[in-house]
């Protein structure tokens, strides 16, 4: 590595638009709100502790997907936009860490006898159409589910604008729901994999489809560097 | 050695990288582009894809949620 010169911005000159105001120091505020969601988890396990749990899970996971940009929507786009792939990687092993925590408790509750949890929805034609549909929205939007409620804790007007829109679509969809199912979505099947294929397949398929599509993005992302 | 500001202000998620890979083609061999962004996406990808490329990256938050990101089109 030879040494840098002067640091880039160092060496601008057209830059004139200093900051007049000081930044203003948020240490303060950001103790407040920790107190305030300590304190409102503690109210909420006095109503009922899963509660508490759910709160301080919801936070959690929006400090991660602020703090690592976690997106869904780059994810899939940005191997065609960029040619980076570390989202999709990323997403690849979120699904993979799923998979081993979700077989796990589906194949305890099919052992004990018990009906399967889990969203298994029919797939058919109306998912493709349907995620054309989301994609679009997204695009306008400026962001996926996920990405929408990140930035509205970030502040982003454009988004809290999307989130009106995106609960009453929500709402819209909910409402209509049984029209939907009873007429177009009848006679798609819900395909559960390990009901096809047996679990040992099902389970180490699905992985080893992953790690196949993880080796690939990686060879996707280093091809043009090679 | 020309310094090129590129306005990405209200510009949504991919939109600051696009404009950001087109201003670069049109610029000449050791210009410099000052991106300006005010979206927290563009702070991750524009840079992520400029260093990639192999160019100098330097980012600085002039203010809050306001970020020049400058990029030397070295090669």
């Amino acid at each position: 590595m030879e040494q840098p010169q002067a640091s880039l911005k160092s060496r601008v000159h057209t830059v004139t638009a200093k900051p007049s105001v000081k930044k203003k120091n948020q240490l303060g505020y950001g103790i407040a709100l920790l107190a305030a969601i300590i304190l409102f988890g503690v109210f909420l396990s006095n109503i009922k502790a899963p509660l508490a749990i759910r709160w301080m899970l919801g936070i959690a996971l929006g400090f991660v997907l602020q703090r690592s940009r976690f997106c869904f929507t780059a994810a899939t786009r940005d191997p065609f936009l960029t040619g980076s792939t570390s989202l999709l990687r990323a997403v690849l092993i979120a699904i993979m860490i799923a998979t081993v925590g979700f077989a796990a408790i589906q194949y305890n509750a099919f052992s004990a006898g018990k009906p399967v949890p889990g969203n298994i929805s029919p797939v058919g034609i109306h998912t493709i159409i349907g995620g054309i549909i989301f994609g679009i929205g997204a695009v306008i939007a400026g962001g996926c589910a996920s990405g929408t409620l990140m930035r509205v804790g970030e502040a982003y007007i454009m988004n809290m604008i999307a989130l009106v829109f995106f609960i009453a679509g929500s709402a819209l969809g909910a409402y209509h729901f049984g029209w939907w199912k009873a007429n177009v979505i009848k006679n798609a099947p819900s395909i559960f994999l390990p009901n096809v294929l047996g679990w040992p397949l099902a389970f180490f398929g699905q992985l080893v489809l992953l790690f196949a599509l993880y080796w690939l993005a990686l060879w996707w992302d280093y091809r043009k560097a090679e | 050695m020309a310094e090129v500001h590129l306005d990405c202000l209200g510009e949504a998620c991919p939109v600051p990288l696009i404009k950001t890979q087109n201003k670069l083609n049109q610029l000449n061999v050791g210009d410099i582009l000052i991106v300006e962004i005010d979206h927290s996406c563009a702070m991750k990808n524009v840079p992520e894809w400029a260093r990639k490329e192999g160019y100098s990256v330097e980012i600085e938050e002039i203010e809050e949620g306001h970020w020049y990101i400058y990029i030397e089109k070295n090669k």
